[in-house]
Order: structure tokens, then C-alpha cells, then sequence
């Protein structure tokens, strides 16, 4: 429905009046400028008109004497920006956290990188940055001085002290920094009554690699390759979501045949992670030979996309205008037939997630997500669609090529952790499908287009689906060859809040299975 | 056979090896993983994937070190047993790479322990991990560990 978020955005332009700027087509569909004390006012009018609506980034932004904050929240297919300021000698915003509750790491992020002070948070603290970084040091904004940062001494550890609930009967299970279950180094205290998880308190930024000031220091070009190494996993999305918004800067319409390679390289990039995924989560649920049977079937798609792109891993094929290289006659058919055998094998493993005893006992109505935690926490991709979710950048504001190309959304209803895996393994297929669909319909002329080196002033949001979910980047031009701001919401840093919720109430054993069915992803969370 | 010899044999033979991700993109991790399956399957060498520090002969080491994890790779590393070994994988684990200079980067694994073999690649090929991981064993038959 094109144009159905206009509804809540007359109701808003009624209630509010002349207090509420509504600029169409900025920053999204839409952006809504207003004064920081109406934020809340705001978000509630939007949310109790929407039940569905979520927030998909808060980003902050260094103005000089004041610090933007730029609520990105998602209206049914459409994404709208809520744009206050607040004064940097006094930078403080109500939290919107009770309101809805998956804006919680957003504000506390804000409060990390930019020194918002956000009242009537839950559980304010550190998120991204360490313990022993200094108090009033706020990276993110322009004057910060980041050579020989002191080092203050780390605040006393206030979940030690504190434990309220304790009363000796739960343990605390401490799982990481560097854990067997965990490829990444994050930390997550459990706490264990029995066998029965009653709390999760996650402690991740041990990642933490400051990408989004480095992006400001680096030029556009320097910087495709520095975003793609946000992820590994997910690089081709990272630099595509980047490139894009660049050229929505630009003004640069990319040749068709450049976006088609490009859906074809986001789909290998796909392929690769979701097998990843799934043998990953058999070794978690101690099905080893799941787990090397996935990584062998997924060996090919790693010789594609280095035939490709010229690399197995970071492809680095992603320019601004297009891709660095084209494909080969000769590559077309070895694609299609290296993805037709993986299609054979797929009726295998989804028999085999099916009937297993082993994997239907460990998957079957762990971590249950109901539909409505899913869209209150504002989790994405999979993870949202396993709960019944229809909610796929790919559909609902086509990118690239996909608009071109038909499709199915894979949903389902169960919200369990094997909910989370089938999707995924339906997902193979349809991925499969697009990339044959897209080299039999690979239209003839340029592959990419020049564009210049300096950025003129403008922004930008843009969003892609990668494997994890919605992927959200933010790009501000100042005219220079540099960016000025660049921000990164990564599909993890949504789901992290569904693994906190799920996990209570299972039992300790579940937890690795859970959480592998998130597909997570640090070093996209941290950045 | 002596004592000594029969040691470094079978130290050669089943090298027990320890991942630890230091503030890595994943693409070198993946790369590490991807060495277990069955197409590199390096378990052929005797090494061995082993979850605890307390086990291990060598750590595999990937990322820039950040600082949250700098003090955990020290105390991993003081928690192996002599003698001990460290590979660092990737450009990022040998100097920082791309990271290099970032606010919350230490920048390459030898600031804080002792490296014996750096594998550079942004990530290496798997062929690449495997060629460095049986260099440095080749290397234990002559000369000594570095003791520390």
C-alpha cells in the first residue's frame, strides 16, 4: 500500500499543528522536525496510531552548538525520520524506552558516543565503549580529543553490588569473552535458578572498533573499503547499503546492468550466510555433522563469489556507480550450474530439519517470540519474519534489482528458534531462484559510471536487507571528499534485545541453540 | 629416541590450537572455521580445535585488539601452558589494517603478546592459514620456543 503512511503523519500535522515540520521526501519518506520536549509526544502519537510501527535507528549528529538526534522509525513499509536538537551544553531527551521497548541499546548508545543524557532510561550505562574509558569523552562528536586517551578507573561493577533478586538462589553463569559457543569475543552473565534462566545481561563492545569516526577521516572512496570490513560476513551488503546512499547524495542513477551484478553478489553474500548459519547451528546443538556437511556444501558458493569478485571473503566489488568488474560468459553458466546442484540438496536438509530427533528436540518451541514482543523490540529480518512479521527490505522499498525480480517472502508463524532456521533455509532456495532469474535477465551495456570524488552537502538514509535484516546507513555530505557523518545500524544490534527476552524462562541448555537461531553478528553490532 | 626428541614429535604431530577473535570483522573467523570443514580439513596435520587456553599449544589470534579485549588476549595467553605458540591471522591481527589508528584500536597482536608467525590477507585464504600454521610447526623441529 504506497502512500498508506501518510495517514498517521495527517493525524500527526492535526494534533501537533504549527509545533511539527513535515518535509516530504527527506530522510526517508519523510521527516518531522520538531522541539526535543515534544519527542515523547510524538512517538506516542505514531505508535498508538500504528501498532506496527518500530524504531529502526536513533543516530546523533554533531551540529556545532547543538547535537541532532534522528529518530529513524519504520511505518509500515515506509521509513520516517523524527528530527529534534538538543543544545550541547545541556544535552538531554526523554527516553522513549517504555514506549517502545527496542529503542533501549539505541538510547544508550547515544548516551555512549555523543553524551546525551537520557532521562527515564531503564538501565542507562555503558554499551559500546569500555569500562575504563573516561567519563566526559564522547568520540563521536567533532571537538573530541581521541590522542592519549587517559585511562579513568573503571566505575564499580554495579551488577555485583546491586543483585536484588539474588537471594542466593541463582547462579550466575558468565558465557565469554572468549567461549567455545562463541565465535566473537562478548560477554553475557546468565542467571540461573536451577537449570531455568531468569536474567541475561549482555556486555558486548569488546568489537567495539570506532568505524563510524574513522569513516569521517577517510574519503568516500578509502571508505567502501573500510564499511565493508564492518562484517565479514555481510561486506557486499555494508558497501552496498554505503554506495547507495552515497549516490541518493549524488544524484547518480546506476546502470542497469551494474545493479543487477550487484543483486547477484548481495544474493551470494546471502547464500554464504545463510549455510553458514545453519551448519553453525548444528554445532551448537552438538549435530556436528550437520554442521560439516553445511560448510561443504557452502565451499562452492565461495568459489563463485571469488570468481566473481576476485576474493572468497571481503569482495571489495561494490564501487560508487556501479561494480568494479564485470561477469563473464563463461561465469554465467558455471554460476548456474554450481547453484543448480545446491538446489538438489536442499529437499535434504529440509527433511532432514523436519524428522531429525535430535534437531527437532532441540528447536522445536525454544526461544518462542510471539508477534507482538517482535514488533515492540523492533527485531528484523528473519528473526521478524520467523514471528510472523512480513517485513523484507526487498519488497517493501526494492533496491537494485529486486524490484525487477520475482520473489517470495518467506514468513512463518511458530517464532521458534526452528522457525528462525527454516526461514533461512527457505531463503537459500528463493536466493537461488533470483540469482538464475537475474543472469538469465542480465541486461547488455555499462556495469558502472563515473562519479566524482567530492560529496556535495546533503543526506542521506538508506536501507538494504541483508542476511540478518534490515540494515540501516546514514550518510551526511559536507561538500568535501570526506563524509561528515556516517551512521551503521546493523540488523544484530535490533535482534540482540529478542535473545534477552526469549532466553528467560528456558533452560540453560537452550541458550546456545537460541542464540544461534539470531544469526548474531558482533562485530556488525559494534562497529 | 630421546626424551627431547620424542616431545617435539609429538608436539608436531597434534598441535592443539586456540581461536581467540580480538576484535575481528568475522571474515578472517570464518576463514579459521572454514578450515575444520571437510574441504581444508587441516585435522589431517593433528591440529585440533580446542575450546580451552588451559590445552592449547598455539593461539590463533585474528583482529585489531581492541582495547576491551586487550587485557583478555593477556590473560588467555599467561593461561597457556609452555610451550606456547601465537599465529596472528590477518591483516588486522598483524598491524591493525584497516582499523589502524581508530580511537579504540591497539593495533596488531604483537602490542600485546609475542607473535611467532604473522599470516597477512584480508582474510587469508584458508590455503594461506594452513601454509602458515605448518610453517611454524616445521620451524619448531630446529629451533627452540621463544620461553617467556
Amino acid at each position: 500500500m504506497p502512500g498508506s503512511e501518510q495517514r498517521p503523519l495527517e493525524i500527526l500535522q492535526e494534533r501537533m499543528g504549527e509545533n511539527v515540520q513535515i518535509k516530504p521526501g527527506h530522510l526517508g519518506k519523510a521527516s518531522i522536525q520538531a522541539k526535543p520536549e515534544l519527542i515523547r509526544q510524538i512517538m506516542q502519537t505514531i505508535l498508538q496510531g500504528e501498532p506496527s510501527a518500530a524504531i529502526s535507528a536513533i543516530t546523533g549528529l554533531d551540529l556545532g552548538d547543538n547535537i541532532g538526534i534522528m529518530y529513524h522509525t519504520r511505518l509500515r513499509e515506509a521509513l520516517i525520520t523524527v528530527i529534534v536538537e538538543v543544545a550541547k551544553t545541556k544535552p538531554i531527551i526523554q527516553s522513549i524506552t517504555d514506549l517502545i521497548p527496542g529503542a533501549n541499546f539505541h538510547e544508550r548508545e547515544l548516551t555512549d558516543l555523543f553524551g546525551v543524557t537520557v532521562e527515564g532510561h531503564p538501565n542507562p550505562g555503558r554499551l559500546v565503549l569500555p569500562e575504563d574509558w573516561p567519563i566526559d569523552l564522547y568520540p563521536l562528536r567533532k571537538d573530541a580529543k581521541l590522542d592519549n586517551i587517559p585511562k579513568s578507573p573503571p566505575p564499580q561493577e554495579k551488577n555485583a553490588s546491586e543483585e536484588p533478586e539474588t537471594d542466593g538462589k541463582l547462579v550466575n553463569i558468565i558465557i565469554g569473552p572468549q567461549h567455545p559457543a562463541l565465535l566473537e569475543p562478548e560477554k553475557f552473565s546468565v542467571k540461573v535458578d536451577g537449570e531455568i534462566v531468569r536474567k541475561v545481561e549482555p556486555r558486548i563492545g569488546y568489537v567495539h572498533r570506532g568505524v563510524e569516526k574513522a569513516a569521517e577521516q577517510r574519503t568516500y572512496l578509502q571508505d567502501v573499503y573500510l564499511i565493508e570490513r564492518i562484517c565479514g560476513i555481510c561486506n557486499s551488503c555494508h558497501a552496498t547499503c554505503f554506495v547507495e546512499a552515497v549516490e541518493k547524495i549524488l544524484g547518480t542513477e546506476v546502470p542497469s546492468r551494474g545493479k543487477y551484478l550487484r543483486t547477484i553478489i548481495l544474493e551470494l553474500n546471502r547464500l554464504h550466510s545463510h549455510l553458514l548459519l545453519l551448519g553453525h547451528a548444528g554445532l551448537e546443538i552438538g549435530y556436528e555433522t550437520l554442521f560439516q556437511y553445511m560448510w561443504r556444501d557452502r565451499e562452492p558458493i565461495m568459489d563463485l563469489t571469488e570468481m566473481l569478485t576476485g576474493n572468497r571473503v571481503v569482495s571489495s566489488s561494490i564501487a560508487v556507480g556501479g561494480v568494479r568488474r564485470d561477469i563473464k560468459d563463461t561465469d554465467i553458466e558455471r554460476i548456474k550450474a554450481e547453484l543448480a546442484k545446491l538446489a538438489k540438496k536442499m529437499p535434504f536438509y529440509q527433511n532432514l530439519f523436519d524428522n531429525e530427533p535430535t534437531l527437532k528436540m532441540r528447536t522445536r518451541g525454544v526461544g518462542k517470540l510471539s508477534r507482538e514482543d517482535a514488533t515492540k523490540l523492533c527485531v528484523v529480518g528473519p528473526v521478524a519474519r520467523a514471528s510472523g512479521v512480513k517485513f523484507d527490505i526487498r519488497k517493501d522499498e526494492p533496491y537494485e534489482a529486486y524490484g525487477e525480480i520475482p520473489f517470495k517472502l518467506i514468513t512463518r508463524e511458530e517464532g521458534d528458534t526452528y522457525a528462525r532456521l527454516m526461514v533461512r533455509l527457505a531463503e537459500v532456495t528463493e536466493s537461488i531462484n533470483i540469482i538464475t532469474y537475474a543472469l538469465d535477465h542480465l541486461p547488455t551495456g555499462p556495469y558502472r559510471t563515473r562519479v566524482p570524488r567530492t560529496v556535495p552537502k546533503g543526506e542521506a538514509v538508506n536501507r538494504v536487507e541483508a542476511p540478518r535484516g534490515e540494515l540501516l546507513h546514514y550518510v551526511r555530505g559536507n561538500g568535501t571528499a570526506f563524509p561528515e557523518r556516517v551512521k551503521v545500524r546493523t540488523p544484530t544490534f535490533a535482534n540482540i534485545p529478542a535473545f534477552l527476552k526469549t532466553a528467560i524462562g528456558g533452560s540453560i541448555a537452550d541458550v546456545p541453540a537460541n542464540f544461534v537461531s539470531l544469526d548474531p553478528c558482533f562485530s556488525c553490532t559494534d562497529r | 629416541m630421546s626424551i627431547a626428541k620424542a616431545v617435539t614429535w609429538a608436539r608436531l604431530k597434534s598441535p592443539w590450537v586456540l581461536h581467540f577473535n580480538s576484535g575481528a570483522c568475522n571474515g578472517c573467523d570464518i576463514e579459521v572455521v572454514a578450515l575444520l570443514t571437510p574441504r581444508y580439513d587441516v585435522e589431517r596435520f593433528g591440529i585440533k580445535l580446542e575450546p580451552s587456553p588451559r590445552h592449547a599449544d598455539v593461539l590463533l589470534t585474528t583482529g585489531c585488539v581492541t582495547k576491551q579485549c586487550a587485557e583478555r588476549l593477556k590473560r588467555i595467553y599467561d593461561q597457556m601452558p609452555q610451550p606456547k605458540f601465537a599465529v596472528a591471522i590477518g591483516a588486522c591481527a598483524c598491524s591493525g589494517g584497516v582499523f589502524k589508528g581508530n580511537y579504540t584500536v591497539e593495533g596488531g597482536v604483537d602490542k600485546i603478546i609475542p607473535v611467532n608467525a604473522y599470516i597477512p590477507g584480508c582474510p587469508p585464504k584458508p590455503e594461506a592459514i594452513i601454509d602458515g600454521v605448518v610453517k611454524l610447526l616445521n620451524s619448531l623441529k630446529e629451533a627452540k620456543p621463544s620461553a617467556r
